[in-house]
């Protein structure tokens, strides 16, 4: 998962650091008198917001103006416990209601057709950017080495038709933009819309942020990212953090909601192939992994045994499935894999689902001798492709085997409780 | 691009430099890369230096400290013109650097294999790249082959790349390296082999993009079809789809676009992570892109419509399975009239190499139900041979700075997990040792005491043993009694002791493919006589015919003594001890069983004229052998550890043997008085002069 932030930890850690203007705003915790007399600071309104990753926070009703103390503190624990798309609220927040007529959408971002940074701006904030037309909004490279000028700001907005009053101030809150954007670690941040108020002063009025994992700067203590509650299931929290512990081999997992086959995948390509190829065939993978990297044996043994304790209690089929690698050694990996389901059957007792595996590589033929010595000594049924198969045909064999045992495990479900039931009877 | 056509990559002569070529996986990919292409003439990685990694059977790589060390040092008629960056993510940036200042007009491409470089270094990389008119593939690049040349940066094809990329006509570009590799591989099966494999890198920014890689195709004669993978993110596909349409680019595209899974989900994977630029970058938006260019539906193996009509298929057409690709190559090249690069092999189709249903198997219909095929060569000979040799436990390699199998020290001392305190209340020295050798508690009472008698046997031969004199040796020069220990281990080797260990393997070799179970039982179901008197006529016969031929032939080990020799029948009363301690514990053990039946037997067939004694080396691998067999059968235990575990159990006896020696000599012996005196010393080679 992406390091990801809102509004909220913009306005608690990010503004004022880089003397970006936003509105007034408290917290969740403000007591009652502190929300009136913020009320009647922001001449009588202000705006109720949950703090949840992710948009659609308008539609979803999580965005209320409310114009008196008792209103509000009634939104704010409302939203509070919030759901949008899904998605839990950490907490809520109120920030000061700004009326603007001029809005103004901004975002800076890493751009595949500039190899670099670029800002993108437009007149139509406050609406999804998606929808506005091209001819609304205008690009601009930026040098990564030199950074956003303000007089490239300031010709971008004179090029959309920005007041003149505000041209300057929000060329200048531009740059400030920019150096937070590139003084953090950030691959991509928004503010949708910046309301421009009667003094002709900008406020940046809505903020996403998503984070660069790779970037250095994203380690600066003064920044903490909050954790958002149910975001990540317990193994993609885990898995994460596995990931996060080392560089070498990827530990990647991200749950894809399926309860059949616990896919080990290797390769990035690979893994993504295979697991679409197993949810047409009706599959039903459990997560998207991709293990591969060459991973040293002590962080693929530490992957499968997170994998498998999370999930080969309820897998109907385990898969162990790359394709030809280049350097994932098949020797290390599967030695890995084959001593944690080995481990796995010694503390949680014996499974009964098949294996499939598809591989090729780097010594693969002791990687196949290995793993299929483990398998004969846990006692699991398997079968063992080599590289000559098609990834995608045994992807589509496992999930067909794997309903035939769903299906099984039903039927002998069903007969159990009628066998129960008769006795009962 | 500097490059004019795919060549311009990587051709054969150029000359590759290798960063952090010491790394552990820089240094395994180098070498096999070298193997292949020998195109490396240097690398270097920071504080090491000054070595070379050897690669048997071609030019092995010289490690110099620094980027700029490898310059100046390297004649100009050597400098890389292609540099392979496998640097840390945060060293990356400050490599490029150095490479771009040293690396003057000679320098033509970098590739940039590292995973997990941040975007803002990435665009920095390509803004420095771009000033300096060099070109970079990456960041994260799996690396370029050109099959035509033989030639290869970086790991794609692996460990063995002549198997994957026979020279063809497909150029084959991946965001995935391994998707190169595997796509290759399929595509044999159409008879398209290939001309290059490029894997483009798959981070946010991919560095060199689509519509370059493109235009080299297009100008290069031996690539008449492109075949392409592709993830969601950047707008690479559709600038390349403009450039085509544009261009009207005259070689056909095969085309397979992954990560439709991720869309409408919070998912950010692999390549799939990439930014989204709009609806033309995700999965579907690309697919669309390919299918409007190509002007036909996607492939459809069951619609035989498409083979006529080689003008809708000039284009290329897009496939919706990966296993699509060699059939839709296929349809291509039917309906232009192309013959395929070499004779078209089986259709792809599920090969299983290992199967067992167990009682699966049973209730399987039988479209589930698979027959093991015929592993192809040279995997089935590389099997048998494995499975052949594989005997006892064949771990994988890993770093094993600090990290220890064998002991521990949490809140107390641990031998493979048990703590040392309980161990010394409840455990003798032979039963703790045996722990900590095997890994595994002894299984019998027995065994630990059988250790312990085979300690007291290796303590001494004598004063005379060459061991022995070590301790004396260093106790007369005046040194600690530890080094005496030194001494005596260092007089020890594979004819003064080591004979247990020869013993050990030659035993395996006899019995391992006899299928006991359990070699203290009182029938192990072989006929030790029998066995004996085979492994004796075959022994015969050697010893027969090397006589003959005036040459050597190799002993039985662990047969005869040097004192107990002049019986018809000899022993070795230490070995007789170890037997009957056997006896007492009412056990056999078939190994030293079978060594008094070959004894026997090499006399009868005329072998030897006497019943050699079976010695005390005999008796100490049948110890451990039998100690060692179950988990060696089991493969929880290697056949190295075994082997070594007899003749350690001589050595560590003899060392306090020595020990003893030293203390005795120490208290009674005068300084130097192990030296022999000058008259006593005969010298072999006459006085000689320098001129």
């Amino acid at each position: 998962m992406p390091i990801q932030i809102a509004e909220l930890t913009f306005l608690e850690q990010l503004a004022r650091r880089f003397n970006l203007p936003v509105p007034e705003h408290l917290d969740a915790d403000a007591s009652r008198a502190e929300v009136r007399q913020a009320l009647a600071r922001w001449g009588g309104k202000g705006v109720v917001k949950a703090d949840v990753m992710g948009g659609g926070r308008g539609k979803a009703g999580a965005v209320k103006v409310v114009s008196d103390a008792h209103q509000a503190m009634q939104e704010l624990r409302r939203i509070a416990t919030m759901e949008v798309k899904g998605r839990q609220a950490r907490t809520a927040y109120i920030t000061q209601y700004l009326p603007s007529d001029t809005q103004i959408y901004s975002v800076i971002t890493y751009d595949s057709r500039f190899f670099g940074p670029s800002l993108t701006l437009s007149m139509k904030g406050g609406v999804d950017i998606e929808s506005v037309g091209p001819g609304d909004k205008r690009t601009l490279p930026v040098d990564v080495f030199k950074g956003l000028d303000a007089y490239q700001a300031s010709e971008l907005l004179t090029q959309l038709g920005c007041p003149k009053e505000c041209i300057s101030i929000m060329s200048q809150t531009l740059v400030n933009f920019w150096d937070m954007f590139i003084s953090t670690g950030m691959r991509m941040c928004e503010v949708n819309p910046w309301r421009v108020s009667a003094d002709n002063k900008p406020y940046a009025c809505d903020f996403k942020a998503v984070f660069d994992a790779a970037n250095f700067k994203i380690k600066n203590p003064d920044l903490r990212f909050p954790e958002y509650p149910e975001s990540v299931t317990d193994f993609e929290e885990d898995m994460a953090a596995w990931d996060a512990a080392s560089y070498r081999g990827q530990a990647h997992g991200s749950e894809l909601g399926g309860d059949m086959i616990l896919p080990i995948l290797f390769g990035g390509g690979a893994s993504t192939i295979i697991a679409e190829t197993l949810e047409i065939a009706g599959g039903s993978p459990m997560f998207l992994s991709d293990f591969g990297g060459n991973p040293p044996y002590e962080r693929m043994y530490g992957t499968a045994k997170r994998c498998f304790d999370h999930n080969l209690h309820r897998a109907s089929l385990l898969l162990i499935l790359g394709g030809k690698a280049n350097n994932t050694l098949i020797d290390v990996t599967f030695q890995a894999i084959g001593d944690a389901l080995l481990h796995y059957t010694e503390e949680r007792g014996p499974l009964d689902i098949p294996v499939v595996i598809g591989r090729g590589g780097p010594r693969m033929v002791p990687g196949f001798i290995a793993m299929r010595e483990m398998l004969e000594n846990v006692r699991l049924p398997y079968v063992m492709f080599g590289h000559d198969t098609p990834l995608t045909l045994v992807a589509e064999y496992a999930a067909r085997l794997a309903r035939f045992i769903r299906q099984q495990k039903e039927g002998h479900d069903e007969s159990q409780a009628a066998v129960r039931s008769s006795k009962e009877g | 691009m500097r490059a004019r056509r795919l060549s311009g990559l990587l051709k054969k002569g150029d000359h590759v430099a290798v960063s952090n070529v010491t790394g552990r996986e820089a240094s395994g990919v180098s070498v096999m890369s070298q193997r292949y292409a020998n195109n490396i003439v240097g690398g270097w990685a920071l504080g090491k230096g000054r070595q070379t990694i050897q690669v048997p059977g071609c030019s092995g790589i010289p490690v110099f400290p620094t980027c700029a060390e490898l310059y100046a040092e390297l004649p100009k008629s050597q400098h890389p013109n292609k540099v392979v960056i496998y640097s840390p993510p945060t060293a990356v940036y400050g490599e490029v650097k150095e490479v771009l200042d040293h690396g003057g007009a000679n320098l033509r491409t970098i590739f940039i294999v590292t995973e997990h470089v941040s975007i803002e270094v990435t665009a920095k990389i390509y803004s420095l790249c771009k000033g300096a008119s060099v070109d970079v593939l990456g960041c994260n690049t799996l690396g370029v082959i050109n099959a035509h040349e033989h030639v290869r940066v970086g790991a794609v094809g692996g460990d063995s790349p002549e198997e994957t990329f026979r020279p063809g006509s497909a150029t084959i570009i991946s965001n995935s390296g391994n998707m190169v590799n595997t796509i290759a591989t399929y595509m044999l099966s159409a008879g398209i082999g290939t001309h290059f494999g490029i894997s483009t890198g798959k981070d946010v920014l991919i560095l060199t993009p689509l519509v370059e890689y493109l235009k080299l195709a297009a100008a290069s004669e031996q690539t008449r079809l492109v075949v392409l993978y592709v993830e969601p993110g950047g707008l690479y596909e559709s600038e390349a789809v403009e450039w085509m349409r544009k261009t009207e680019f005259d070689k056909p595209v095969l085309v397979y676009v992954a990560g439709r899974l991720t869309e409408g989900r919070n998912i950010s994977l692999g390549h799939a992570g990439a930014v989204v630029e709009g609806p033309e970058t995700s999965a579907s938006g690309k697919m669309a892109a390919f299918d409007d260019y190509f002007g036909v539906g996607p492939f459809d193996p069951g619609d035989r419509g498409h083979q006529h009509s080689a003008d809708k298929l000039r284009r290329g057409i897009r496939v919706t399975t990966l296993h699509h690709l060699p059939e839709a190559a296929k349809l291509i090249c039917n309906a232009l009239g192309w013959k395929p690069d070499f004779p078209v092999r089986q259709p792809l189709k599920l090969n299983p190499w290992f199967i067992n249903f167990r009682g699966l198997g049973d209730k399987l219909p039988a479209s589930l139900y698979l027959h093991q095929v015929k592993i192809p060569e040279p995997y089935h000979a590389q099997f048998a041979r494995h499975i052949k040799e594989s005997f006892g436990l064949k771990p994988a390699r890993r770093d094993m700075r600090n990290v220890s199998h064998a002991s521990a020290l949490d809140d107390v001392a641990r031998v493979y997990g048990y703590g040392l305190p309980e161990l010394m209340q409840t455990r003798s020295f032979g039963e703790v040792l045996i722990l900590y050798w095997t890994g595994e508690l002894p299984r019998h009472d027995f065994e630990a005491r059988l250790v312990e008698m085979c300690l007291t046997a290796s303590l001494t031969n004598g004063p005379g043993t060459i061991s022995a004199q070590g301790g004396k040796l260093s106790a007369s020069a005046g040194n600690s009694p530890h080094t005496a220990m030194i001494a005596t281990l260092a007089t020890i080797g594979e004819v003064h002791g080591g004979n247990g260990r020869k013993g050990v393997r030659y035993l395996v070799k006899v019995f391992r493919d006899l299928g006991i179970n359990d070699p203290y039982a009182p029938d192990t179901g072989v006929d030790l006589g029998e066995l004996a008197q085979q492994t004796a006529r075959r022994f015969k016969k050697t010893k027969d015919a090397a006589k003959e031929s005036g040459v050597g032939y190799e002993r039985i080990p662990c047969l005869g003594h040097p004192v107990f020799n002049d019986q018809p029948v000899n022993y070795d009363p230490r070995e007789r001890i170890i037997y009957k301690a056997f006896e007492d514990a009412g056990r056999r053990n078939v190994f030293l069983d079978f060594y008094h039946e070959l004894a026997r037997a090499l006399r009868d067939v005329g072998a030897a004229n006497k019943i050699w004694a079976v010695n005390m080396d005999a008796a100490l691998a049948s110890v451990w052998l039998g100690i060692c067999w179950v988990p060696l059968m089991e493969k929880r235990i290697t056949l190295t550890r075994v082997e070594d575990c007899s003749f350690l159990g001589f050595a560590l006896g003899r060392a306090a043997g020595g020990a003893a020696e030293f203390l005795d000599h120490q208290d009674y012996g005068t300084p130097m008085d192990m030296r022999l005196p000058a008259k006593e010393c005969e010298a072999l080679t006459r006085p000689r002069k320098l001129q």
